[in-house]
Parts: structure tokens; C-alpha cells; sequence
């Protein structure tokens, strides 16, 4: 009996979560800005009007600028018109005829009001504001297809259900068991009121996609360990904690930028102490001891690297050479190598490809960072042949049941033994196979919760990187767009690593499922990431500059 | 921003495929993934409380889930008999069908996997076509002796009787059956698995052969004086038959006659003939595979070649791809493939498998098929004696296999009955045999489908 209505609350939970899903991802598409014109400029000669759309605007003769001008004596990417706190601004990026404003040559960034005149070669363009000005284009009617509250209720009764997996895992109902996950609901309230009563922040729903994952990723640990859910309710709270930081920190462009040297050099020192401090744990270098905690100082620094490469549109049209990013991506990617954690590289690698191309937009780049990629590989394949053993299980797993492809058939096998719906939360067999919390987590979603709800979260993490992208000419600044791809790139990017390592449709690699593995770096390495993705949706700072 | 951010789509499309290649994956292969012998919902001591029954045709249970625990038969030699059918409770022997249905009795489906949501018995149950009594018999006569014996309906294709011993009782394994030798090939279903040095037997793909490539080969004599020497290698007979018709040469089992024969009829021919018959061929138990038989003449010398045509040499034959050789030339040179599954029943009553023959390739010409059933005939009325199969028309063949090592030869004997009655064929497998095949194979075969036709 008890079995039975298990399984009915099982078959419940994945179909709850894809509607919850459902609705937070059409909330947010909804509560986008309809895509009016923000201010106008004038052509002062032609009588043009030129619609600008954009917080931050590319003004040049280059047809890939946001506003094209055909003046020969404007420079392909002149100069960038962009919304602060404070007001618009002008920005000349080394044009050579220079830009003024009202007469006045601009130097780095200039200030601009509705009816001043901005010189740009010989075309002469007036600010103007948009006609029906009972309509603040940046304070628009969010439109909602649920509230908040809905939403997190509806978390809060799925994760009610978790629970009820949890607490009757073993036959006899153990509440214990369950304790973390009632804490993590908790953490939950108390962020959403934090959030929405005393941030008045408008929007909830990326926090309540991650509590979904949590609370599932909880369930799984669980079942093996309490203890150990009691660590990864520790890693997520300091995580939400660095989530709150984050945003504060992101909040300021300027001060992003004054930080991004010094966060830069802070990376690199973090790699020098892993190197120097690690010892080797299962044949990689990326843990570091200290005292009764271990760190894995990679997985903050995939944040840092994010805030290194990402930059505001004015300094990208003035500086437009990646050699300091792609120098100190190099640094990045040879300590990993000197690490030994090839998985964490690929991340790096697979971040580095996004920031760049977004940055420069060059195709040609890409291929060209591929191709020296691939030329690395195949030189550390030739120097290093133990490398290659680590590959050579890959697609013959059924022939290696027992030694380098046990992982994989294990979780090949458990997860078709868990079928849709799963065999129960602690009920599986894939607990007891070493890593199954963390590199195998996906397997072990499959096989206790069935492969409904396991599919259902990598889909969630692929949709985050859906709405980075979606939001990219809406963010506030470059800065932020290029940081939400990146960071939804590596979401995305670290689930294929985990879920296709872990099936033998990649090689094993040995990362963490966001969200859902266990691990307290990498925990808090996700809400950072979070963090970037809450900073391009334009309405997190909406509601701040509202109340000041 | 907008262009350069269709970069996410790229990753993301790159993950949907995956995921999709996955699902892909899962959908068609998740129940072989899934009942891995490792697979701890399957092989654990709770877990096979859910797997299904087998049953034999009469509906008699040879194992079931008890208290968790796989029980068999409570009759010791129906345990025994029908070992290398059912299969081991360990999956050691791998054409059982405990192994080879796994999926099945487990009761793994694409819904639930391996869990039961009513926590009930989730598997299906197998019926078999085999009879427990036949192959109980089969073993009985068989008795101490290693062997392998296989009876099976050449117009229905259903396979009735399939033993091999040794044997051992699946409710309690011997601890000693790793070392001791009594227990050697315990684990192998030699019907299925193992190829023997076939002797006289083998005479039927030389007669093929050469009732192809001899034209006048009823008017033909040959002189068998008890031996002949070729290459200086003497091929001797059990007796001097005098001048023999081809007929009284397959009847006598003459080697004298066949080693000629072969000789006369070559190498590439003799491989041709022997590869149509199926030699060097895997046949199909369902989903099992047997092993395949061995005729191999390549750049051999002539006394090589002779002895090859009478069964010895490097010849080896499957005794199930015998078995199928038996129904195809009852059959008129196709044979009806054997089966063993009858139906497989779902623990809600429905029948998810309804076992049917299929119709195998080709093994032999009709009219070459014809004229060796006439053959086969003569052999059982004028030499073997209809007494050890009254009124059931057989058409056989024995075989002698010397193996040498001190060890007694292999008898066989292979054949069917022609009587639209009973329309069985067999074969009989006795190892390290000291008595003739007729006394030891024939009279178990005789038993076997005496037994057959009488129930």
C-alpha cells in the first residue's frame, strides 16, 4: 500500500515540476519590455529619426552598430550612447573625428539631456525624448503568467512531496531523514520575503527554478547520507549568500570594472595555491584542505573568469583586443591541465568561447580558439598517452562491466531499472557505486525519481541558457549579457559534461550537475552563476532605482 | 548582442541532440541495460522476488519466486533434466532461459523499469514447448553417461526434449563444481553450446555430396576388403563387406567406401556441400545461438581428405545444427526452425509472445533430400532393425566419433520419423561410449521417441 501511493507521488512530482517550470519561464517572458524605442535621436540635417532601443547603443557607420550612420567621416564603431543610474551618457570609442556634445569634445564619457546636440563627423543628431510621455518606457507593466507566491507554493508542495519519498524510505517513517529538506524550504521563505518584502524585487523566478533543482538534488542525498544533506544545505545557504553578494556587486558597472584587474589577479592566485597546496584525489589536483573543509578553489573562479571577460559596450568599441582575456584564459586553462581536471577545463574552454565571440563577434576567432585547442589536446595525448586511457573505456563500456566502464554501465542500467518514474528515494542501488551524488547524479535522479523529472531538470538548466540568450539585447549593459551567456553557457555546457559522461555518450569526465550534485564548492559555484543570469534580467535593478 | 548570442543555441541544440540520442537509447535498449547480472534489483535476494514462473508445456512449474528466494521442481531429476533449459538461478549457464529472458520473468517494461509500483509479483510467466517428462527420460537413459539428447516437432517447429549432462540440482549447486571433474561442462548446454567429433554421422553431407557430383551413383560399387590404404594411412572398416551399392555402403557405414568417395567428389565440393548443410553456421534458438559446426578441407592431403568424409579428421558437428539438419530433410530440404518458447503471459493474464516456427533457410536440394530420406529409410529397415521403432517409419543415421586420449568414441545417432504421425526428428549424443551407437544412442532415441509419439 505504502509502495503504491510512493509511487503516485512520484508520478505527481515530475509532471508538478514541469509545470512549475513552465510557468516560472513564461513569467519571465512575459515580464520582458516590449521592444519600444527607450529615447530618439535626430538627424538635425535630414529631419531623421533615428528609435534607439537599447541601454547601451553602438553609434558608426559599421552596419553591425544599433545605429547606423552613413557619414564617411564617422568612424566604423564611433562612439556609444548609454542609459546609466543617472541618466544617459555618450561615450567616443577612439573615433578619429572625435565626438562633442553641445560643442564640447567628449573625454571618455559625457552626460546627455533631451535637446542636446551630439557631433559626430559631420552628422549632427539631437537627443530627443519619445512622444507620449505618460509612458516611462523603463518602467513598463511586467506582465505575469503567476506571481512569486505561486510559484514558490508550488516548490514548496512539490518539495512537501520529496519529502514524503524521503521520510518513508526505509519502510518506517524516519522524520529525521527528511530535516534537511524542511530546513532548505525554510531558507526558501526566508529569501523570498527577504527578496520581495524587503528588496522589493519584482521577480522570483530564477531563485525558485534553483530551489526546484536543490530540493531534488536534497532528496537524492538524503536517501544515501543525512549527514550529508546537512553539508549540502550548509553550501546551498552560503551559496544563496554569494547569490545576494553577487547582485549587490553587479549592481555597479563602474565598480565591476575598477574590480575586474584585481579579481583577475586574485584567480590567478587562487590556481598558484591550488597547485601548490592540493593533493592528488582521484588522480586529480583540485581540492584543497582546510582544516575539516575542502575546497575546490576551480569552481569559484569560474565566477571570476566570467566578471574578467565579460565588459561594458564602451570599453569593448574602445579596446577591442582580446590578448589580456585570452592570455589569462591560457593561465586558467594550463593550471587546470597541470591539475589534471580536463572536465573543468572543457568548462573553461566552452566559457572562453562564448566571451569571446561575444565579444568580438568574429567567427574566425572561434575556429582559431578550437583549432589551437585541439592541436593542445592532441599534443598532451602524444606526451602524456596516460591522458588517452582515460578515453579508451569511451563507447565500449559493456566491454569494461567491471573495471574503467563500471560507472557508466552502472548508470546505464539503473537508470532503465528506475523507468519513468523511479524506484523510490533511497531505494537505489546506484547509491553505493563511489561518486553517485555527484558525477553520477543524473543516473541516480533516474533510477530513484524516474527519468521524467531527471530529464525535466537538465531541461530547466538548458532554458536558463535559453533566457540568458533571450535576454541579451535587453540586459542593462553588454556587461551583463555577456556574463548571463557565459554563465547559462556553462550551466548548460556542465550538465552535457555530467549527463552524457555518465551515459557513455561523452568520455567520463567527472563534473557536477548543477544544482543537484553534491558538492559544496560547486554549490555555491552555481548560485554565483545564478547571480549572473538575475543581473541581465533587467528588472532586478529596476525596483532599487524606483525606491531610491 | 542579439547575433552573437545565438551561440547558446548552438550548445543548447548540441545538448537536445544529445539528450535526444539518449532517450533514443533508453527506449530501445533500456531492457538490456537494465537486467545486467551485476543489476542489484534484479539479482539481490528481495529483487527476484518478483520475477515470473517457468513452465513446461503440460503447465508443470520448473521454477518460480518463493519467499524471495528462485525455486525449482520439487522432483530432483525434473530439476536436473531441464537445468540447461531453465537455467541457473547464478546465470552461469547463459543459454538458459532464465538468462536470455531476463527481461521478461524480471518484468522490466519502459514504465515502472524493474520496480512494482504494487510491489507484486511484476514479472511474466514463460511456458515452454518442452515436455519435463521427456527430457526427464532422456536423462534417466542417459543416466550416468555425458551426452546431450534433443527431440523436436519437424512440422510445428516445437522442441520437445533438450538434456545435457552432467548435469547438477539448481535448488542446491554443488560446491565442488568448479573442481571437481565430474562436473566438467555442468555449465554448457551441449545441445546448443558444444561441437563433437561427428564419426559416421557425417557420411550424410558426403552422400549429399555426392548424389550431386556422381551421376551414376546407384550402379556404383565399391570393394570394401576392411581397409584401404591411402597415402600410406590405413582406413579400415569394422569388418570386410565384400562389393558394396552405395546404399549398403551409408547402411554398413562403410569407410572404405566414403573415404573414396569424398576423395572422388574433392575437396572444394565437399566444403561447398558442407557449408550449404550449414556447416560453419550459427542456428538460432530464439535469441539463443548454438554453436557452429566444423568441416574444413583447405589444401589437406588425400588420406586427410578421406577421413574427413567419414566424420573424423578435423570434423565437428553442433548436435543442434544436427538436429535442424534432421528436420530439413524431413521437410524436403527446408526445415522448420525449432522453439521453445509457447507463450509468454504478463502477471495481469495477457500474452505479450505467442512462439511460432519460422522457416529456416535452405540446407539441402529437395531432390538431394528425397533421395537421402530413401537412404535413411533403408539404413533403420535393413540395418539398424525397425524393432527399435515400431511403426514409426525412421530414417536415421549413426555415427562412431573416435576422439582418441584414451577415451571411448562419441555415438550418435540422428534421424526422424516419416510417419505423418509422428513427425519428430532427434539427435543423440553418448560421450566416452563403450558400447555401439545403436545400443547406446539408438536405444535412448528409440525410448525417447517411442515416448513422443505416445503421448
Amino acid at each position: 500500500m505504502l509502495t503504491t501511493i510512493l509511487f503516485i507521488l512520484r508520478i505527481i512530482v515530475p509532471f508538478s515540476c514541469i509545470a512549475v517550470a513552465a510557468r516560472c519561464f513564461t513569467s519571465m517572458r512575459l515580464g520582458k519590455r516590449r521592444k519600444d524605442p527607450v529615447i530618439l535621436l535626430e538627424d538635425t540635417a535630414a529631419h531623421r529619426i533615428l528609435p534607439v532601443f537599447y541601454w547601451e547603443n553602438s553609434i558608426g557607420r559599421s552596419r553591425s552598430s544599433d545605429i547606423v550612420l552613413h557619414d564617411q567621416t564617422v568612424s566604423r564603431s564611433h562612439a556609444v550612447l548609454m542609459r546609466r543610474e543617472s541618466g544617459w551618457f555618450v561615450s567616443d570609442t577612439n573615433s578619429k573625428a572625435g565626438t562633442l556634445v553641445n560643442g564640447r569634445k567628449v573625454k571618455e564619457r559625457a552626460p546627455v539631456f533631451p535637446g542636446d546636440v551630439i557631433n559626430m563627423g559631420a552628422t549632427e543628431l539631437t537627443l530627443r525624448r519619445v512622444e507620449s510621455p505618460e509612458i516611462d518606457p523603463f518602467r513598463p507593466v511586467y506582465r505575469r503568467a503567476a506571481s512569486p507566491f505561486s510559484l514558490m507554493w508550488s516548490v514548496f508542495i512539490i518539495q512537501i512531496l520529496l519529502a514524503v519519498q524521503v521520510i518513508f524510505a526505509k519502510g518506517n517513517p524516519d522524520f529525521n531523514a527528511a530535516l534537511p529538506l524542511g530546513l532548505l524550504m525554510l531558507t526558501e521563505w526566508i529569501l523570498y520575503l527577504y527578496s520581495i518584502t524587503i528588496r522589493g524585487q519584482v521577480s522570483f523566478e530564477l531563485e525558485t527554478l534553483a530551489f526546484l533543482l536543490c530540493g531534488i538534488g536534497i532528496t537524492l542525498i538524503s536517501g544515501v547520507s543525512v549527514k550529508d544533506a546537512f553539508m549540502q544545505l550548509v553550501a546551498i545557504v552560503l551559496g544563496i549568500i554569494f547569490y545576494r553578494m553577487m547582485i549587490w556587486f553587479l549592481g555597479d558597472m563602474d565598480r565591476v570594472t575598477r574590480w575586474r584587474v584585481k579579481i583577475g589577479v586574485l584567480a590567478i592566485l587562487m590556481f598558484a595555491g591550488n597547485l601548490l597546496l592540493a593533493k592528488s584525489r582521484n588522480g586529480s589536483k583540485n581540492w584543497i584542505s582546510l582544516g575539516p573543509v575542502s575546497i575546490q578553489p576551480s569552481e569559484l573562479i569560474k565566477v571570476a573568469f566570467i566578471i574578467v571577460g565579460t565588459s561594458t559596450l564602451d570599453r569593448l568599441q574602445t579596446y577591442k583586443n582580446l590578448t589580456g582575456f585570452i592570455g589569462f584564459s591560457a593561465i586558467c586553462m594550463g593550471a587546470l591541465f597541470l591539475m589534471k581536471d580536463f572536465g573543468t577545463a572543457c568548462i573553461f574552454f566552452m566559457a572562453f568561447i562564448i566571451i569571446a565571440f561575444m565579444r568580438s563577434g568574429s567567427i574566425r576567432t572561434v575556429f582559431l580558439a578550437c583549432a589551437v585547442a585541439v592541436f593542445g589536446a592532441f599534443l598532451i595525448l602524444k606526451i602524456k598517452p596516460y591522458v588517452a586511457q582515460r578515453f579508451e573505456v569511451w563507447h565500449h563500456v559493456w566491454q569494461h562491466t567491471s573495471d574503467s566502464g563500471y560507472q557508466q554501465v552502472r548508470v546505464l542500467s539503473y537508470s532503465a531499472s528506475g523507468g519513468l518514474f523511479g524506484v523510490g528515494a533511497g531505494h537505489g542501488c546506484l547509491e553505493n557505486v563511489f561518486a553517485s551524488t555527484s558525477d553520477l547524479a543524473f543516473g541516480m535522479m533516474c533510477e530513484e525519481l524516474g527519468i521524467i523529472l531527471a530529464i525535466t531538470v537538465v531541461v530547466i538548466l538548458a532554458f536558463l541558457a535559453l533566457y540568458a540568450r533571450s535576454e541579451a539585447t535587453r540586459s542593462r549593459s553588454t556587461l551583463y549579457s555577456i556574463a548571463a551567456c557565459a554563465a547559462g553557457g556553462i550551466l548548460i555546457f556542465q550538465a552535457c559534461l555530467n549527463v552524457f559522461g555518465s551515459t557513455d555518450i561523452l568520455p567520463l569526465t567527472g563534473v557536477t550537475l548543477p544544482f543537484i550534485s553534491q558538492g559544496g564548492t560547486s554549490m555555491i559555484s552555481v548560485w554565483g552563476l545564478l547571480a549572473f543570469l538575475k543581473a541581465s534580467d533587467e528588472r532586478t535593478y529596476a525596483v532599487r532605482r524606483q525606491r531610491n | 548582442m542579439g547575433k552573437r548570442s545565438l551561440i547558446i543555441f548552438f550548445i543548447v541544440a548540441c545538448f537536445f541532440l544529445g539528450i535526444g540520442s539518449f532517450l533514443y537509447s533508453f527506449a530501445t535498449q533500456g531492457g538490456s541495460w537494465a537486467v545486467q547480472p551485476f543489476n542489484g534489483h534484479i539479482s539481490g535476494s528481495a529483487a527476484s522476488a518478483g520475477a515470473g514462473k517457468i513452465l513446461d508445456r503440460n503447465g508443470v512449474v520448473l521454477v518460480e519466486s518463493k519467499g524471495g528466494k528462485r525455486v525449482y521442481n520439487s522432483d530432483y531429476d525434473t530439476r536436473c533434466a531441464m537445468l540447461h533449459t531453465v537455467g541457473d538461478t547464478q546465470g552461469f549457464i547463459s543459454t538458459g532461459v532464465q538468462y536470455n529472458y531476463k527481461s521478461e520473468l524480471s518484468g522490466y517494461n519502459l514504465v515502472t523499469g524493474l520496480f512494482s509500483p504494487t510491489g507484486k509479483n511484476l514479472g511474466s510467466d514463460i511456458h515452454l514447448t518442452l515436455d519435463s517428462k521427456l527430457c526427464r527420460l532422456a536423462r534417466e537413459k542417459l543416466g550416468s553417461r555425458n551426452g546431450a539428447a534433443a527431440l523436436y516437432n519437424y512440422r510445428t517447429g516445437e522442441l520437445l526434449c533438450m538434456v545435457s549432462t552432467p548435469d547438477f540440482d539448481p535448488d542446491s549447486p554443488p560446491k565442488d563444481i568448479n573442481t571437481n571433474p565430474a562436473y566438467k561442462g555442468a555449465y554448457f548446454n551441449k545441445v546448443i553450446s558444444s561441437t563433437f567429433t561427428p564419426g559416421s554421422i557425417f557420411k550424410l553431407v558426403t552422400s549429399a555430396a555426392a548424389i550431386e557430383n556422381i551421376p551414376n551413383l546407384d550402379s556404383r560399387t565399391w570393394n570394401c576388403n576392411g581397409s584401404i590404404t591411402i597415402n600410406g594411412n590405413r582406413i579400415t572398416d569394422v569388418a570386410p563387406y565384400g562389393r558394396l551399392t552405395f546404399r549398403q555402403a551409408l547402411a554398413h557405414s562403410s569407410n572404405v567406401a566414403f573415404s573414396q568417395i569424398a576423395i572422388e567428389v574433392g575437396a572444394s565440393k565437399m566444403m561447398n556441400e558442407a557449408s550449404t548443410m550449414g556447416f560453419g553456421r550459427s542456428f538460432t534458438l530464439g535469441s539463443i545461438h548454438s554453436a557452429a559446426s566444423n568441416y574444413s578441407v583447405k589444401s589437406v592431403s588425400e588420406d586427410q581428405l578421406g577421413w574427413s568424409g567419414v566424420g573424423q579428421y578435423t570434423d565437428l558437428v553442433n548436435p543442434y545444427h544436427y538436429l535442424v539438419l534432421m528436420g530439413a530433410i524431413a521437410n524436403g530440404g527446408q526445415p522448420l526452425m525449432p522453439y521453445m518458447i509457447k507463450n509468454i503471459t504478463t502477471p495481469v493474464g495477457i500474452t505479450s509472445k505467442v512462439g511460432t516456427a519460422t522457416l529456416g533457410g535452405s540446407l539441402i536440394q529437395s531432390s538431394t533430400a528425397a533421395r537421402l530420406k530413401d537412404y535413411m529409410r533403408y539404413n533403420v529397415s535393413h540395418e539398424y532393425g525397425d524393432s527399435l521403432f515400431p511403426g514409426l517409419d525412421v530414417c536415421a543415421k549413426t555415427g562412431t566419433g573416435e576422439v582418441g586420449h584414451g577415451k571411448g568414441p562419441n555415438c550418435w545417432i540422428a534421424g526422424f520419423s516419416s510417419n505423418e504421425n509422428t513427425p519428430y526428428a532427434f539427435v543423440v549424443l553418448v560421450e566416452d561410449s563403450s558400447l555401439g551407437s545403436i545400443s547406446s544412442a539408438g536405444r535412448i532415441a528409440s525410448s525417447l521417441i517411442k515416448a513422443a509419439a505416445g503421448s
